[in-house]
């Protein structure tokens, strides 16, 4: 019996430091650590207002939360077909696809929300979370689009080339050849748009959709604590980011790890 | 030498102190009280169509001004946070239909009242509610930190969305999104009777039942007694020798 199979267990297991990670002492241990114990020490010492103020908010990060995961996964399913458009040989999918892209990254959110929310409400009344959701989708599928193309582009075509030859027709090549390994380019930047997408979320706070902005406000200016109320939000938003930054980089370390 | 800078610091203190306490003065000696105003509030004061400051209370604040003896600048600032700017010294005092309320009444000092006021519930023209207590279960929208989302928190069940603008929650109540909005009344006679495409929809239902009068009056930094006592001598005069009904009549048809 030999101890091989044993051998390629521990070198191919899990557990490897990533690359990244330098410990306790790191610019997003001292921001998390940091984050905590503000809002304990703030929590703990001013229980008024602080502790009103994070009594007041836990709906609203639902509603965040809420807001950013369903607002990727429409922007995910938008930006593929907008990849997968932006690089097909089909002159009129490329041009819709290269004029949504232009178009909707030449309006600032704060205005596609409004006209999604109040202007389209004229003609279609979409409940106040859905249009807030699908505002967020619609601009966001537009860089999500960007990110889908420059992954899938960045496979080299000899895959293409081989996969063809090897009998696959154009779609199979697509969906079981160049996807797969394109997810892999395409994961950490998608990690990237997620975390954007949500500090960009408190934009809906304008469409009266109750998040973490729209809850604080209505803190503040009940209680005229203004500098309290904010000091609490950001470091509420923070925590959150770095948390999801977190997952995100852990997501790329073990893509990483496993391409080497 | 070392004294000499303690001096010199110490002056340049007093020179910084009193120079946020005493109001500046224009070229006729007169005093220029800075005044902040939400100029989404028809008719109490909002933006016209040649992009001037105007309203109720605009055309108040000037006649009073010019009755007190001093000058106001009017500057038009997002209501969100316009108390925080007063805090903080961005301007001297507030003229936005600010409700006179024993809360506000901690965070700042406020004139004599100028104006009274009850809180309107605007509703499609289909609706039958009487109280707010009907909209159980229904979205009521109002203006972010006013009396009126006060109002329709406090009413059990019923569920409160706060605007940033009264006018995006007017827009709300048009597209089908709320049942009912909450503002002060002359607001929402304006909203609701004179826009034409609203006053199709929608009606002025009810008013709000409270057991306090409620008056509007201009919001001042606390303590600062200086600008306080211009503005109640200027509001006093124009009462007095009928320029407010002259206003009134001018906003509001009839005189009260």
């Amino acid at each position: 019996m030999t101890d091989k199979p044993t051998k390629i267990e521990i070198t191919d297991g899990a557990g490897i430091p990533a690359k990244n990670d330098a410990g306790l002492i790191s610019a997003w241990w001292i921001s998390f650590i940091g984050a905590i114990s503000i809002i304990t020490y703030l929590v703990v010492t001013k229980p008024d207002p602080y502790k009103d103020i994070l009594m007041f908010v836990p709906d609203g990060i639902l509603v965040t939360f809420q807001v950013t995961i369903f607002s990727i996964i429409g922007a995910s399913i938008i930006g593929l077909f907008t990849g997968l458009g932006r690089i097909s040989k089909n002159k009129i999918l490329n041009l819709i696809a290269s004029t949504y892209v232009e178009v909707v990254r030449g309006i600032p959110l704060l205005v596609q929300l409004f006209y999604i929310y109040y202007a389209l409400g004229r003609v279609l009344q979409v409940p106040d979370m859905l249009s807030a959701i699908i505002a967020m989708s619609v601009c966001y599928g537009a860089y999500m689009g960007e990110v889908f193309r420059a992954g899938i582009d960045s496979i080299d075509s000899g895959q293409t080339e081989a996969a063809r030859s090897l009998g696959f027709d154009k779609n199979q090549t697509m969906f079981f050849v160049v996807l797969p390994q394109a997810w892999r380019m395409i994961l950490p930047p998608v990690g990237n748009e997620f975390i954007a997408l949500l500090k960009d979320s408190s934009l809906v706070s304008i469409l009266a959709v109750a998040d973490i902005l729209r809850r604080g406000r209505e803190f503040a200016a009940e209680s005229f604590q203004y500098f309290e109320t904010y000091t609490m939000i950001a470091l509420l938003y923070l925590l959150i980011t770095l948390i999801l930054s977190k997952g995100v980089s852990y997501m790329e370390d073990r893509l990483n790890h496993y391409d080497r | 030498m070392f004294k000499k800078i303690i001096v010199l610091l110490m002056l340049s203190m007093l020179v910084a102190v009193s120079a946020q306490a005493e109001l500046k003065v224009n070229s006729e000696g007169k005093p220029i009280i800075k005044v902040a105003s939400d100029c989404t509030w028809p008719p109490m004061e909002f933006i016209n169509k040649d992009k001037q400051l105007v309203g109720f209370s605009v055309d108040l604040m000037k006649a009073a001004a010019e009755a007190g003896g001093y000058v106001v600048e009017i500057k038009n600032v997002a209501w969100d946070g316009i108390f925080a700017g007063l805090a903080a010294g961005k301007y001297d005092c507030i003229t936005s239909s600010v409700s006179i309320n024993d809360k506000r009444k901690k965070a700042m000092d406020f004139s004599s009242p100028y104006f009274e006021v009850t809180q309107a519930v605007v509703t499609n023209k289909d609706s039958n509610a009487k109280t707010l207590a009907d909209f159980k279960g229904m979205k009521v929208g109002a203006q972010i930190g006013t009396t009126g989302y006060f109002a329709v928190k406090k009413t059990d069940d019923v569920i409160a969305k706060s605007y940033d603008e009264v006018g995006l929650a007017m827009e709300d109540l048009y597209n089908g999104r709320l049942v009912a909005v909450v503002c002060d009344n002359p607001v929402a006679a304006d909203f609701a009777l004179q826009q034409a495409e609203y006053s199709k929809r929608m009606k002025i239902a009810f008013t709000v039942k409270s057991d306090t009068t409620e008056f509007y009056g201009v919001a001042i930094r606390k303590g600062n007694t200086e600008v306080l006592e211009l503005i109640n001598k200027g509001l006093a005069a124009v009462v007095k020798d009928g320029t407010y009904d002259k206003i009134n009549a001018k906003w509001f048809g009839t005189a009260k």
